[in-house]
């Protein structure tokens, strides 16, 4: 915290409740609409019923929402910072980006829907706007057409009785090696499975925060994890946790299994 | 394909809804003939035991990343900032003074 703000805080806090915001400062709240203005990746909620709870709302209510609801969930976005960004600084960055643009937009945010998605959002759009132009990160992304994974080539499974030990095996995979594997799949595959597997979300939020037809989620989750559990295998192998495949060497593996 | 036995879904439409159903986003209707089919296929419920355990170590592995203090600090610092830069811009007769505005304290629940 900025040590001029700190020193003004903590004179004109002496002997007081703690608080982040104070009765006398929130007639003046109405000024923040403006900050909105510019706020592009923010969900904007054009609906009647947000309108009516943030007129309804007194702003010093609304902070003490904020407080109450957003900040809790500091914890989960930095995390996905770091997973996007890759780095602790830019997710600091980031993650401070989105709790601000969220504080100054949050009459738009309507109580009662998802929170932690609408934050969600706000920091997929942001890292996507700002981090990942900077990283100049080569893009991953593969073609998302539904059809390619539902039609293309039909599931199979083998027999193999080795099947469960295979299950086992990956469990006893280092954290490390999952981690790895993570980074290696497309990052909007990634993202997606996060999404899914980390934080829980649905598909239909999940297509809410990436801005992609729920048929765009589930071929992203598909061929994520497909990739995902093929590297796995492969790392499960070359540790000696799993027999190899027949016919597919164990220590000559092709860029096509690296992949 | 199929694993030979008699079922009354193909083996291959079980697997490509799998991670609707490891999800819980298949539909009711759907479940009930997922569940009857791994029932009745070993294959089959072992490829689902592998996806779900491929889910369950990306929640293992990747998880849990709490802010560290100083980030925390500066991030509130930041709203607060806003909160008084705003306060500041919206109403000339403003003193610092006068402003209860006090320290920011904040639990994570």
């Amino acid at each position: 915290m900025p040590t001029d703000v700190l020193d003004r805080i903590a004179v004109a806090g002496e002997g007081r409740q703690l608080r982040l915001f104070s009765p006398a400062m929130t007639d003046l709240k109405n000024a923040e609409a403006h900050d909105s203005d510019h706020t592009d990746s923010v969900p904007y909620i054009a609906d009647d019923e947000a309108s009516r709870v943030a007129s309804d709302e007194t702003p010093e209510q609304r902070d003490a929402r904020f407080e109450r609801d957003a900040l809790p969930l500091l914890d989960a976005l930095y995390g996905a910072a770091l997973r996007l960004t890759r780095n602790p600084s830019d997710a600091e960055d980031l993650v401070q980006e989105t709790f601000a643009k969220a504080y100054s937009s949050f009459h738009q945010f309507r109580p009662g829907t998802n929170l932690k998605a609408w934050l969600y959002r706000i920091q997929t759009n942001n890292f996507i706007n700002t981090y990942r132009k900077q990283q100049r990160e080569p893009l991953l992304s593969s073609t998302d057409d539904v059809e390619d994974w539902q039609m293309a080539k039909a599931e199979s499974h083998t027999s193999s009785g080795l099947k469960s030990a295979e299950a086992e095996a990956l469990e006893n995979l280092p954290d490390e090696d999952i981690r790895t594997a993570m980074l290696a799949i497309p990052e909007d595959f990634r993202t997606a499975v996060y999404l899914a597997d980390l934080e829980g979300f649905s598909y239909k939020e999940i297509a809410d925060i990436m801005e992609t037809p729920v048929g765009t989620v589930m071929s992203r989750l598909h061929r994520g994890r497909r990739q995902l559990r093929d590297l796995l295998e492969d790392y499960a192998r070359e540790r000696g946790f799993v027999a190899a495949r027949s016919g597919s060497p164990v220590d000559v593996p092709t860029s096509e299994e690296a992949l | 394909m199929s694993c030979g036995k008699p079922h009354a879904h193909d083996c291959s439409e079980v697997l490509r809804r799998v991670y609707t159903f490891i999800d819980g986003e298949a539909t009711s209707a759907d479940c009930a003939w997922i569940q009857e089919h791994l029932d009745e296929c070993g294959p089959c419920l072992q490829e689902y035991g592998i996806d779900r355990k491929v889910k369950e170590l990306v929640s293992r592995a990747c998880g849990c990343d709490p802010v560290p203090q100083d980030v925390r600090d500066r991030m509130l610092g930041r709203i607060t900032t806003m909160r008084t830069t705003t306060v500041i811009q919206g109403d000339a007769s403003y003193s610092a003074s006068g402003v209860e505005v006090t320290r920011v304290e904040f639990e994570q629940e």
